[in-house]
């Protein structure tokens, strides 16, 4: 008898001991999951969508360039309907401001984090900068419930044109412009828009960092440019500019080398 | 970039964005829901029909304008235009002061001067005029952020107008007896 119950105690210990151990690796994969941006979404969508619609989109830290895309591809200009129904065409291509282009949707459950985070009155862009938030067409989304969630002073536009051109892969996805150049400058995503913002304000400044030797190089040869006929200055500046472009330093060794040695290799 | 509605299609010039609306005819709710001032427009009057107005600008427009741009011109730099097209109800079409033409009017250089603006900014010139085109009545307001610039100005100005097409209006409303944009009756 004593035997039996000890079997019984030693069977119910090793039964505890491999639910345990269960229940630690279902953990596991929970979080590694949830690191991954699938998440435990227990918030229930704020609307259903009809059959057909495209699905909410799930967030991921560090999506890559649609397509491969470089960071420095054209950008386009956004048109599209207001949520008061007004056609707006908004210039992104060539603007005198960078543009951040933030495209959301009602029925996206993160996106409620952005929605908030627009509406913050302390909410600082990078200097000269201006916003657009950017939803689906309206027979793709809820008018009713962007009319909740838009922010006061924050332009809101329907345009899928602007997601095809843009090839956002989901919803939250944020677009930084470079206005005068006419290109993206960032792109991306993360669980918050304070983190996106940080994200692309760091790649601006970065830069903006590796642009800097080339504008002092620039400065320094228009200031030892001197008097001379403004055909020669231009032409001069020219080849300056192509040099810079390639790479070639005032005092790069290249400039250097005897043209023999350059045509003889 | 071509922007469309209201019967109205402007192929914007490089340079320009817009925007073309009917004001809501309660603007106050929705500021009053989010908890900012006054707007700039005021309520519809209860049998006011709200006719369609274009902003187009060589600036960032702000989401909170005026009919005649008022909220978007205190933004304007030295090299800005804004042009505002406001139609007005087709009882005024065909009149002499909405007198018929082809096309939207060009605007002059003479035509600007710091007197003719709706309110008055410092260094800015504007300019009015009046027309009926394809039966709809337009009033034309532009603004150049620069008076002593209104020679060049004007041109970018012109130019838009050159790139707008008036087709017919909305269609009438439940309700509505006089739609605008009809064709007037002579």
């Amino acid at each position: 008898m004593t035997a039996l119950v000890a079997v019984e105690a030693l069977v119910l210990v090793l039964l505890c001991v491999l639910v345990a151990g269960l229940l630690r690796s279902h953990a596991t994969i929970l979080r590694k999951l949830h690191e991954l941006g699938a998440g435990l979404d227990d918030q229930p969508p704020r609307t259903g969508r009809a059959r057909g619609e495209r699905p909410a989109s799930r967030p991921h830290p560090e999506v890559p360039s649609p397509g491969g895309r470089r960071a420095s591809a054209p950008a386009h200009d956004v048109v599209g309907t207001s949520l008061d129904d007004e056609a707006v065409a908004v210039r992104v291509v060539g603007a005198p401001t960078d543009t951040l282009l933030v495209f959301l949707s009602s029925g996206c459950s993160t996106c409620g984090a952005y929605w908030e985070a627009l509406a913050d009155p302390g909410l600082t862009l990078p200097p000269a900068t201006r916003m657009v938030v950017i939803v689906r067409d309206p027979q793709e989304e809820h008018p009713s419930l962007l009319g909740e969630l838009a922010p006061s002073g924050v332009q809101v536009l329907h345009s899928t044109s602007a997601w095809d051109d843009y090839e956002v892969p989901g919803s939250p996805y944020v677009v930084l412009v470079d206005g005068e150049a006419g290109r993206l400058r960032g792109e991306g995503t993360a669980v918050t828009f304070d983190q996106v913002l940080s994200m692309l304000t760091r790649a601006g400044d970065d830069a903006a960092r590796a642009a800097r030797p080339m504008a002092e190089a620039r400065a320094g040869l228009e200031a030892r440019r001197g008097d001379k006929a403004a055909a020669d200055a231009a032409r001069e500046a020219a080849v300056d500019d192509e040099l810079l472009a390639a790479g070639v330093q005032p005092g790069d060794p290249s400039l250097y080398r005897p043209v023999d040695e350059e045509v003889g290799g | 970039m071509r922007l469309a509605g209201h019967g109205l299609t402007i192929e914007l010039p490089p340079g320009w964005e817009g925007t073309i609306g009917r004001r809501p005819a309660d603007p106050g709710a929705t500021t009053a829901a989010a908890g900012v001032g006054a707007p700039r427009v005021a309520p519809a009057l209860p049998e006011e029909q709200l006719l369609p107005v274009a902003h187009l600008a060589t600036f960032p427009l702000p989401a909170d304008r005026g009919d005649f741009g008022s909220g978007a011109v205190d933004l304007m730099a030295a090299a800005d235009v804004f042009v505002a097209l406001v139609e007005y109800g087709p009882e005024c079409a065909n009149t002499p002061l909405f007198a018929p033409q082809p096309r939207l009017p060009q605007l002059k250089p003479g035509q600007f001067g710091a007197a003719r603006l709706q309110r008055v900014q410092k260094g800015q010139a504007g300019a009015q005029t009046f027309c009926t085109v394809g039966g709809r009545a337009f009033c034309i307001y532009a603004v150049v952020g620069s008076a002593h610039r209104s020679a060049a100005l004007s041109r970018q100005a012109n130019a838009v107008l050159a790139a707008t097409e008036v087709g017919l209006g909305d269609p009438p409303e439940p309700g509505e007896s006089n739609p605008a944009g009809a064709p007037a009756t002579p």
